[in-house]
């Protein structure tokens, strides 16, 4: 379906929906792919803002036009409204911050009722704060719904390109399209620290390791 | 008024259209006008009207969508409010009127008909419904699922209308998928067992009918209905749907070949709710014998479509889950032999699923193989059938963590490609990797002889995915290591045995990054077991050949020191013997640091080498090492390391590349420092400590030379910690430069790392660096309070931003400080002529955040500082003054403010554990203080409670059982809360009683 309301360019663009709560780093997300900085302040988004975000692949250059929603309900502008014809979609969730987490399934629902069958991706953002709330092995929502998941730091760039692979190969229908050149990335924040990360994982490992429970409780709770 | 609605009408949509408008080609000051003259509309009296004529004369999809979120937020916002009855049955009746094609004829206004807009305004009508559901159904609009259900033969697009409402219905109030208020199950509650009483069904029936109707002519429709059906299973009456009518027609339309996937998999997916639903065991498995499963299985082969093929993976599972379930709860004969009998049945076609790698079902599939596994854990031995299905679990496993031969290149070089499969693969394996380690415990000869002719077959060099075999067998071995006991290691010699084949093996494909690397990862783990005198030198050599260190391969390169590192730790005093060997296989390693002639690439990409210089530190640093010996190893080490530091700083060039290279021979030389422990150092061989205090003197003058460059300071600062633990009181005459050098030009926001070095100090040497931390305070105290409030830290709506973080980092930090300062009986800091001035912002800061900080433990730290504060400085009797003023303000304000006040706060939480532990400090503090100043504190404390509007007899009362209790000194937290109870405000007395046992769990004094 053609977009309404957007200038066109001659190459595919596609609508894409960034949702989540208040402060999760949606801005901040959209943001890294620009000029501009790792957003310190935080400053509420009022209503969307419209972020085109070019990306070039293996099968050429598409262009995703980024509405970055605001979380805050107060802040809202028309809401749901602004989903309607999106064609792909990223949720997104602060790691640091559990009510953003439980929130995820209302956006999901929200976000479907109005765009059924789009591709979606769950973001957990600020992997690189110490401090997490949400572990990674908490993170379920994705499996009953079909979403995929990724881990992102938008103020360390980490797998900031992930979420978009991802859609856009959903998009074009071909899994082996893959990004020709990096985008312009504004400069890395903080250097994520890969061993903190790895320590993540082999706790994981570890935790997953233990004994079967002997009561009936099946390992994967 | 209506002609003022028609006349503003247009106005209204084109409004709404610039709204909706993100194209920025619209004028902002248009648009802003528009989106005020919106705003203007929703408030006026009549919008309900002005919505629902839009919604039946706009074309325009943003205009319905902008009217019927209009009318979703009045009924949300206003319906207990300040709705009429008027209203509410006008948006009823229009609403109602939208979703089921009525008065199409009769009403020539209607120009446009919602249900033949696109699907998200449909859905989003179907919110608004549910929403009215909410507050009027059952008692004001009883009758509304009947309605529609009568509507339904106006045909498909009502069907489908229907459907949308009852999936909205599920989505928006009954589903458990969502956070909900209590409200709102409540009302959930309600809505289910009236529809449960009254219309279900007739809901039922419908579906039947219609699916009936439609299954051939409009599959999209009666794949809706299913989709609405499976969600209701769960908590209706599941005869409504288990019985002879509706179980066939279901696996009707999974089984014709002709129908699309999508009504199939819909199908499908009713019969795995109905296999879920939760009912008594026997009732279950008799239900899942009835459904005759296999009839499926025959859909389980190469010509069908993913999709359905997924659906059905799914349902093979989730029976088979359910079947399992029933054989655990089940313990009559018959139910075990029912259930056996079903779950031999499904097996063989859930495995068979398992081997197809492009069927998503994997995690579902996963857990219940390790749910079957779990029940095999208490079964010994196993039965015949049983081990064949261990077997064929092990093969399922092997089979889905091979890498694709496609991506052999790519992991190889790690390219993007290479990286993300490699990422994508450790993900999925995770789940296959536990599964093999449960089956590893209940079949451990099964599983161990698996593993063992894996690795052999793989060894094959003809195999064409030799290569990915290969892998695959060393990380199952690996990842079979991390369950293994010490008794099966030394039981089960066959593993054994196959460690040590592998220590001397050579793979065609070594060279490749991921074998070398899965390699070396699993003989580190194996290491612990094959410590015998005749394998070191061969496990040393796969370190340090090119297996491990000298591979190609940086990657790989870099993984082996580190690995080696560890081994040496474990093995450590085994290894002396091998150390002159050692040393002169790494000779070229090493040098490589202190050559200067290599070009700033190759060190910026080469390892930091850390990791071999901690090995080396620990062999060499070892006691058993000759004395002679110890100091020529350690000499030839640091010499050049420090010359070339000092060349570096004697020509100092800001040179990104030389401040790299100087933080690496600080890492270097930290790491390497490791290894030297104090009582060899200062007491048994002072020259080795005299070679350090050498290096510390050289290093410090890197802060000399680049006083700004953080990562130099924060690299020496962790040298200085290091040293303070090797020399002990020997780096005393360092620590005033040291410093001095550290505080020159640093940001206050970098000081964290100073603080913690001085905590490290106090920690360590308690009033022994007295002076020094006399010294230095008022200037960390200066820079501290340059960045930091004294009470709260301001932090933004919604998120806490990286400033504040930062912040609160060094807040915490020096709460930290200023806590071991007063616990290591340095108080004496606080009211040095030097910190005079800082006196009281420090008591401010302290007061506040032991009353109101956020972090509970924090509150606790700073109560913990003024419980030594009084104990150090209120040492004569009340009047006798060591710190003026200090009394007063602990009588007067700290017992009133911390102790009473803010227990009394509705932001002190009873239940938590943080906050439990802060109150015993705030009575330990009370405590201390009536043993100081008695009737004084009780008497500052009542007026105190008579502020808190608490009757003179209460306030009496607490007062005499305080007292008492101090007396006797049987002042615990029980006693606290019993006295403070009947003046705490009434929300917390509620849940205090409630919770009162809880509150004996916590009880922390005894």
């Amino acid at each position: 379906m053609a977009l309404p309301n957007q200038q066109t360019v001659d190459y595919p663009s596609f609508k894409l929906v960034l949702v989540g709560d208040g402060g999760t780093g949606k801005t901040t997300f959209v943001k890294r792919h620009l000029s501009g900085e790792f957003e310190k302040k935080y400053e509420p988004t009022i209503g969307v803002e419209v972020h085109p975000l070019d990306f070039h692949t293996n099968c050429g250059q598409i262009r995703f036009y980024c509405w970055d929603t605001a979380g805050q309900e107060k802040f809202g502008g028309l809401r749901d409204g602004y989903y309607i014809h999106g064609q792909c979609a990223i949720i997104m969730f602060d790691v640091t911050a559990r009510l953003t987490y439980k929130n995820v399934p209302t956006w999901h629902r929200d976000l479907c009722r109005v765009c059924e069958n789009i591709p979606i991706v769950l973001c957990g953002n600020k992997v690189d704060v110490k401090n997490r709330q949400v572990k990674a092995k908490q993170v379920t929502f994705h499996r009953k719904k079909n979403l995929q998941y990724y881990e992102i730091s938008a103020k360390s760039n980490y797998n900031f390109e992930k979420p978009f692979l991802y859609l856009a190969r959903k998009l074009a229908g071909d899994a082996n399209l893959h990004f020709v050149e990096s985008p312009a990335l504004a400069p890395p924040e903080v250097q994520i620290d890969l061993a903190e990360q790895q320590r993540h994982e082999q706790e994981l490992a570890v935790a997953a390791a233990q004994p079967l429970p002997d009561d009936d409780d099946d390992a994967f709770e | 008024m209506n002609l003022l609605i028609n006349r503003e009408m247009d106005d209204l949509e084109r409004a709404i259209l610039i709204t909706f408008d993100e194209s920025g080609t619209i004028d902002s000051v248009l648009k802003s006008q528009a989106i005020e003259y919106c705003q203007r509309i929703k408030e006026i009296p009549t919008i309900s009207c002005i919505c629902a004529e839009h919604l039946f004369t706009s074309k325009f999809a943003q205009v319905q969508f902008w009217c019927l979120q209009c009318l979703h937020d009045a009924v949300r916002v206003r319906y207990s409010s300040s709705m009429s009855v008027e209203e509410k049955e006008f948006i009823r009746k229009s609403v109602f009127a939208m979703a089921t094609y009525d008065g199409v004829d009769d009403n020539s206004k209607i120009f446009v008909r919602v249900l033949d807009s696109p699907a998200f305004i449909k859905n989003k009508l179907a919110q608004v419904l549910v929403n009215l559901i909410y507050y009027e159904y059952p008692l004001i609009w009883p009758t509304v699922f009947e309605d529609f259900i009568n509507r339904l033969n106006r045909g498909a697009v009502v069907i489908d209308m229907f459907c949308r409402l009852l999936i909205a219905l599920d989505d928006e109030l009954i589903s458990l998928d969502y956070p909900r208020n209590a409200d709102e199950v409540a009302v959930a509650g309600r809505v289910k067992d009236t529809m449960r009483e009254q219309c279900v069904p007739q809901i039922v029936r419908a579906w039947y009918e219609i699916i009936m109707a439609y299954k051939n002519s409009d599959s999209e429709l009666c794949a809706s209905v299913l989709d609405s059906m499976r969600r209701y299973i769960s908590w209706i009456d599941i005869g409504l749907i288990a019985n002879q009518v509706f179980i066939p027609l279901l696996f009707e339309l999974i089984l014709v070949g002709g129908l699309p996937e999508q009504l199939r998999s819909a199908a499908a997916g009713c019969v795995l709710a109905v296999v879920m639903k939760r009912m008594d065991s026997q009732a279950k498995l008799n239900l899942l014998k009835s459904l005759q499963i296999n009839r499926v299985f025959g859909l389980i082969n190469e010509e069908t479509d993913v999709e359905l093929l997924s659906s059905i993976a799914t349902l093979l599972t989730g029976y088979a889950a359910e079947v399992l379930e029933c054989a655990k709860r089940l313990n009559s004969e018959e139910g075990k032999r029912v259930s056996s009998e079903l779950l031999e049945e499904v097996l063989p076609s859930v495995f068979y699923v398992m081997r197809r790698s492009e069927v998503d079902a994997t995690f579902n599939t996963v857990q219940f193989l390790s749910g079957y596994v779990a029940t095999m854990k208490n079964l010994s031995p196993l039965t015949e059938k049983q081990l064949v299905h261990v077997s064929q679990i092990l093969e399922v496993i092997r089979a889905q963590i091979c890498y694709d031969p496609i991506y052999r290149h790519h992991l190889d070089v790690l390219d993007k490609i290479g990286m993300e499969e490699e990422d994508r693969m450790l993900e999925y394996r995770k789940d296959l990797l536990v599964l093999l380690r449960s089956v590893g415990r209940v079949a451990p000869e099964v599983t161990q002889s698996f593993i063992q002719n894996s690795l052999s077959k793989a060894v094959d060099p003809t195999s064409e995915r030799n290569v990915e075999e290969v892998e695959a067998a060393l990380s199952l071995l690996y990842a079979l290591g991390e369950s293994l006991s010490d008794e099966a290691m030394k039981a089960g010699s066959g593993l054994l045995g196959v460690v040590l084949t592998l220590l001397s093996t050579r793979f065609p494909c070594h060279s490749n990054r991921l074998v070398a690397l899965t390699y070396l990862e699993t003989i580190t783990r194996y290491m612990k077991y094959i410590q015998e005198k005749e394998t070191i030198p061969k496990a040393l050599e796969a370190f340090l050949d090119e297996r491990g260190i000298r591979h190609p391969n940086i990657i790989v390169s870099r993984r082996a020191s580190y690995l080696f590192m560890r081994i040496v730790k474990l093995l450590k005093s085994k290894l002396a013997p091998f150390i002159e060997t050692i040393l002169q296989k790494l000779h070229d390693v090493v040098v490589r640091f202190t050559s200067m002639s290599f070009s700033d690439k190759v060190m910026i990409e080469a390892e930091d080498g850390s990791h071999i210089f901690e090995a080396i530190g620990i062999l060499i640093g070892m006691d058993s090492v000759p004395h002679q010996k110890q100091t020529h190893y350690l000499n030839s080490l640091l010499t050049p390391l420090c010359q070339q530091v000092k060349t570096l700083i004697e020509n100092p060039e800001d040179s990104a590349t030389n401040i790299l290279i100087i933080q690496q021979i600080v890492v270097a030389i930290n790491a390497l420092s490791k290894g030297f422990n104090e009582r060899l150092v200062i007491a048994s061989r002072p020259d080795i400590g005299f070679m350090f205090k050498q290096t510390l003197d050289i290093l410090l003058q890197i802060l000399v030379v680049y006083p700004k460059v953080e990562s130099l300071r924060s690299k020496v600062t962790s040298f200085i910690h290091r040293m303070v633990e090797t020399l002990g009181v020997s780096v005393f005459p360092y620590l005033p430069k040291a410093l001095e050098q550290l505080l020159a030009e640093i940001e206050p926001k970098e000081l964290v790392g100073v603080i913690v070095l001085l905590n490290q100090l106090i920690c360590k040497f308690n009033t022994k660096v007295l002076d020094i931390v006399d010294e230095v305070f008022p200037t960390i105290v200066t820079r501290v309070f340059s960045v930091l409030p004294l009470d709260e830290i301001p932090c933004g709506p919604g998120s806490i931003t990286e400033d504040v973080r930062e912040v609160q980092e060094l807040q915490r930090t020096l709460f930290t400080f200023l806590n071991v300062i007063a616990t290591h009986e340095l108080s004496s800091v606080f009211i040095s002529p030097n910190a005079r001035e800082y006196f009281n912002p420090i008591m401010q800061l302290l007061l506040y955040s032991s009353c109101k900080h956020k972090d509970i433990t924090v509150r606790k730290a700073c109560v913990q500082i003024f419980i030594q504060l009084i104990k150090d400085w209120c040492t004569g009797s009340y009047g006798e003054e060591k710190v003026h003023g200090f009394q007063t303000f602990i009588v007067e304000t700290f017992a009133v403010d911390c102790c009473l006040n803010s227990v009394l706060d509705k932001s002190f939480e009873f239940r938590d554990a943080n906050s439990h532990a802060l109150l015993g400090e705030i009575i330990t503090a009370q405590k201390v203080i009536y043993e100081k100043f008695g009737d004084n504190f009780l008497s500052e404390f009542s007026k105190g409670l008579q502020a808190k509007h608490c009757s003179q007899e209460m306030a009496e009362q607490y007062y005499q059982k305080l007292q008492i209790a101090f007396s006797k000194d049987d002042m615990t937290i029980d006693v606290a809360y019993l006295i403070l109870s009947p003046i705490i405000a009434p929300p917390f007395v509620h849940t205090g009683v409630n919770s009162g046992k809880q509150f004996c769990c916590f009880n922390m004094e005894s």
